[in-house]
């Protein structure tokens, strides 16, 4: 790592913290009592949760039948729902993994929360498939092993089948990575702790941490192993999302483009909801410090660097279509942009590529209202992304007698709504049980104070 | 005289007798391949002007992908590169002369793109590809590539020198706006030229993956260059010894690791699409790479470029050896060359792959004269950016 600084870098923590700081900060929301604030957003969360655990329940009681589809439109919502939550998930392996091969060290503040939204993404992603099977109950025979099934045998030439193992592969290597990164801060947690339920569960979950060097050597050894083996995921987890579409020989599916540009796409979408979350927490949760104006800033920046990306994807998709001389292809993509799902086109394009370019003004990257705005509306526009790919492609097929038109039933909605339930419920409880920043990584990475004043130390005494 | 100056004088002739022969081998590669190939153009017209292609797309993507590594360090805030960034200056420096040779090349046979070719009748659903491939705007277009990017790439590299001079922090930051426009303009006009130069060569085969292949195969060959040049020019005295460091060379040789992979990611991914859903007008390209002669040869670019660079890089050791990292890195540039070889000639001259004295005379031409643009390039500036506020960290660092 760096010996030498330039003076022109931004300092990663502000407030003239010292190391005792740095912990006493980052564990005050967890040795509080939960806030009237954190009630009412965990009521919140735990309401839509409940919502969608109801409509999952009907409709897998009822049938599929309940979702607007019909044969022309086969998939819609349900895909378009795990391709935006799988997304979300890519900034948390990006910032842990990408950002940590890069000696991004800013990442300190972000990758934890980062990480914990991951996982949270994932299971939320892994709803929608799990109900579409129609029979949930029996998703075990997704697995490749010898059965009494007789000749039923998954289809590896499938790339949905790809998408199992992608994305089981996908969510065991974050909770690990999640996990190892959290062993110093749990043993944090358990020396501040006084005896009681707290110490005895954190005692057991740092796997029995003792600060020496050795056990530090290790899991930095560990630690870049992980980042590398994680950094591959950032990449096959989407690539083979958009293989789902690609290998398919439907106009507006079929596209070599696809992997890397749902790859950007995932990343774009990923930074602009760690930045919604960072955004509100850094304020509830007076974090302000260490999550500065500065880290913002950077997300910005690379948020609307993958915004610019795929923007350039879409311009390429549109430019080769006309270029191909396939009359499906140019109709398709003449569809999308002024066909009855034109609305749902234009807004992906504002929000994803035309609204981002604000963030190229510093004067607005440092406006955390416009940013905030900016970022909901990424939020938007990139579920927005795939509700286009996936339903405009469909909906006018090759035979004029069978267009159709799609609009999702009330129990998709529902079952939405209830996937945001998931995921912000589990997002609250993290920030309750967990340190929201990884502690130790960021006193490695900032110039702290090696010592608070002499003053202090005499007034902690006293007290 | 100084006792430092005494000290080094001895090095210093010993060096300058190094770039002597250095130069007077390259002069040799450069004007022998070029006699060469002027001779081939009597008896196999299209052969040469194929290795020409081939020859310049190479210098021009070098060029182009010094400056994107320039630019790209810069709007990421880097500061470990800055000791060596030089080099990828030198590089960019290249892009008008790299540029000018590439529009006399892509001029004089314009007729070899099968559009050109008058369309008669009703084009239908061609309208757009008629009117995108219409001589007179291809050529336009090609003069607005070069222009923009040896315009934007060259202020680049004027202000980092400038800095040498004025020691004027403030131009860094100047420097992160224009790369970050450089950037945005690459991105467009890359994709573009791409498709323009290389994928017409085929005008009827098209593939969105194109242009992102072809930034793969430029920025990993030109990280293959920065290796290659950091390590002659740390040498035997030379003006970047003690400056360009091991921590460099392992870093670039994690950053050559990434892209040989990303490279393979691409190659993959635009195969893997195209061979399973097995469309006619798609598969085109690959059915005449991939079967019969042309096989082995991408088997063979795949190697090149993937295997051997990503085994023998994943250790540690390798990235901190002069040796290893050098191999490599001329093992990435050759599977550079033979993937670019893969891109043209099936399309220019059929389905037998062809390898005998107008290729080689190309190769030894591009060699000595890249070889002599870049060393002269570098040679026009001080050779490290001294008043880089940057310059401390990078002669600092540790990678981990």
């Amino acid at each position: 790592m760096s010996d030498v600084h330039a003076s022109l870098r931004s300092p990663l923590v502000t407030g003239d913290k010292t190391i005792s700081d740095v912990t006493r900060d980052i564990c005050a929301p967890m040795d509080r009592k939960p806030t009237a604030l954190w009630w009412s957003a965990f009521g919140l969360s735990l309401t839509a949760l409940i919502v969608g655990v109801a409509a999952v329940w009907y409709q897998i009681a009822t049938g599929i039948g309940t979702w607007g589809l019909n044969k022309t439109v086969g998939w819609a919502f349900d895909i378009t729902n795990f391709v935006f939550w799988v997304g979300i998930g890519h900034a948390g392996t990006l910032i842990s993994a990408v950002l940590f091969l890069f000696r991004q060290k800013w990442r300190t503040a972000v990758n934890r929360s980062a990480e914990a939204m991951t996982l949270f993404a994932v299971m939320c992603a892994g709803i929608f498939p799990l109900i579409h099977m129609g029979r949930p109950w029996l998703a075990f025979w997704m697995m490749p092993y010898p059965n009494t099934r007789g000749p039923l045998w998954v289809n590896f030439k499938s790339p949905l089948l790809w998408d199992v193992f992608a994305i089981s592969t996908y969510l065991a290597i974050s909770a690990v990575f999640w996990y190892v990164g959290l062993l110093p801060d749990l043993a944090t947690i358990r020396d501040r702790s006084e005896p009681g339920w707290r110490k005895r569960i954190t005692s057991i979950l740092c796997l029995g941490w003792n600060g020496s060097a050795r056990t530090w050597l290790r899991y930095e050894t560990v630690y870049l192993l992980l980042a590398g083996l994680a950094t591959p995921l950032v990449f096959s987890v989407h690539t083979i999302v958009s293989m789902d579409f690609a290998t398919a020989v439907i106009p507006g599916w079929h596209t070599t483009i696809f992997p890397p540009y749902f790859v950007a796409g995932a990343i774009f979408s990923g930074l602009a909801m760690v930045l919604t979350l960072m955004i509100i927490a850094r304020k509830v949760m007076q974090l302000e410090d260490y999550i500065t104006m500065t880290h913002i800033d950077r997300m910005c920046k690379l948020m609307m660097s993958m915004g610019c990306i795929v923007g350039l994807a879409y311009g390429t998709e549109f430019f080769m279509a006309f270029y191909s001389g396939n009359g499906y292809e140019q109709f398709v993509f003449k569809n999308r942009a002024l066909g009855p799902f034109a609305w749902a086109y234009w807004t992906m394009v504002s929000c994803n590529v035309l609204i981002p370019q604000l963030l190229w003004s510093r004067k607005l990257r440092s406006t955390l209202p416009v940013v905030f705005v900016i970022v909901i509306l990424v939020n938007v526009g990139m579920w927005f992304e795939r509700f286009v790919i996936i339903v405009t492609s469909l909906h006018r097929d090759f035979l004029p007698s069978s267009w159709a038109s799609y609009a999702p039933t009330s129990i998709e909605i529902a079952t939405f709504v209830g996937s945001f339930g998931l995921f912000f419920t589990c997002f609250l409880i993290f920030c309750r049980i967990a340190p929201v920043i990884a502690i130790a990584e960021i006193k490695g990475a900032a110039h702290l104070k090696k010592r608070p004043p002499a003053e202090s130390i005499t007034e902690e005494k006293a007290a | 005289m100084s006792t430092e100056d005494s000290l080094t004088n001895p090095q210093r002739s010993f060096e300058a007798a190094n770039v002597t022969r250095r130069n007077s081998v390259l002069r040799r590669l450069a004007v022998a391949g070029a006699v060469v190939l002027a001779c081939g153009i009597a008896f196999s017209a299209e052969r040469v002007w194929s290795n020409l292609l081939v020859g310049t797309f190479y210098l021009l993507t070098i060029a182009l992908g010094g400056a994107l590594f320039v630019a790209l360090t810069y709007v990421s805030g880097g500061g470990w590169h800055v000791a060596f960034r030089r080099i990828p200056e030198a590089m960019a420096a290249v892009l008008p002369v790299a540029g000018v040779a590439m529009l006399v090349v892509l001029g004089v046979r314009m007729s070899r793109y099968g559009w050109h070719h008058d369309w008669h009748g009703d084009v239908g659903t061609f309208w757009f590809k008629e009117l995108w491939l219409t001589p007179s705007f291809w050529a336009v277009r090609a003069v607005a590539y070069v222009s923009l990017w040896s315009l934007l790439a060259g202020w680049l590299v004027a202000r980092s020198r400038k800095q040498d001079r004025t020691g004027d922090a403030s131009i860094t930051g100047g420097n992160v706006r224009i790369s970050a426009l450089f950037l945005a303009v690459y991105a467009v006009t890359f994709s573009l030229a791409s498709a323009d130069w290389m994928m017409a060569l085929e005008p009827m085969w098209f593939s969105t993956m194109w242009g992102v292949y072809n930034f793969a195969g430029m920025i990993q060959a030109a990280l293959a260059v920065v290796i290659v040049l950091g390590l002659i020019l740390r040498s035997n005295g030379g003006p970047l010894q003690g400056v360009f460091n091991d921590e460099h060379l392992h870093d670039l040789g994690k950053l050559l690791l990434g892209f040989s992979c990303f490279w393979m990611y691409i190659w993959f991914s635009q195969y893997m699409l195209i061979w399973y859903s097995n469309i006619p007008e798609e598969t085109s390209y690959f059915i005449t790479r991939t079967h019969g002669p042309w096989g082995p040869i991408v088997v063979g670019c795949i190697v090149l470029n993937w295997v051997i660079p990503f085994f023998v890089l994943l250790p540690k050791p390798a990235k901190r050896s002069s040796g290893i990292m050098m191999k490599v890195a001329i093992v990435v540039l050759i599977g550079r060359w033979v993937d670019l070889y893969v891109m043209v000639f099936p399309s220019t001259l059929g389905e037998n792959p062809v390898f005998g004295i107008w290729e080689a005379a190309s190769i030894s031409c591009l060699i000595g004269t890249a070889g002599l643009l870049l060393f002269r390039s570098f040679a026009n500036a001080g050779s490290v950016p001294r008043h880089d506020p940057f310059l401390p960290e990078s002669l600092h660092y540790h990678t981990c």
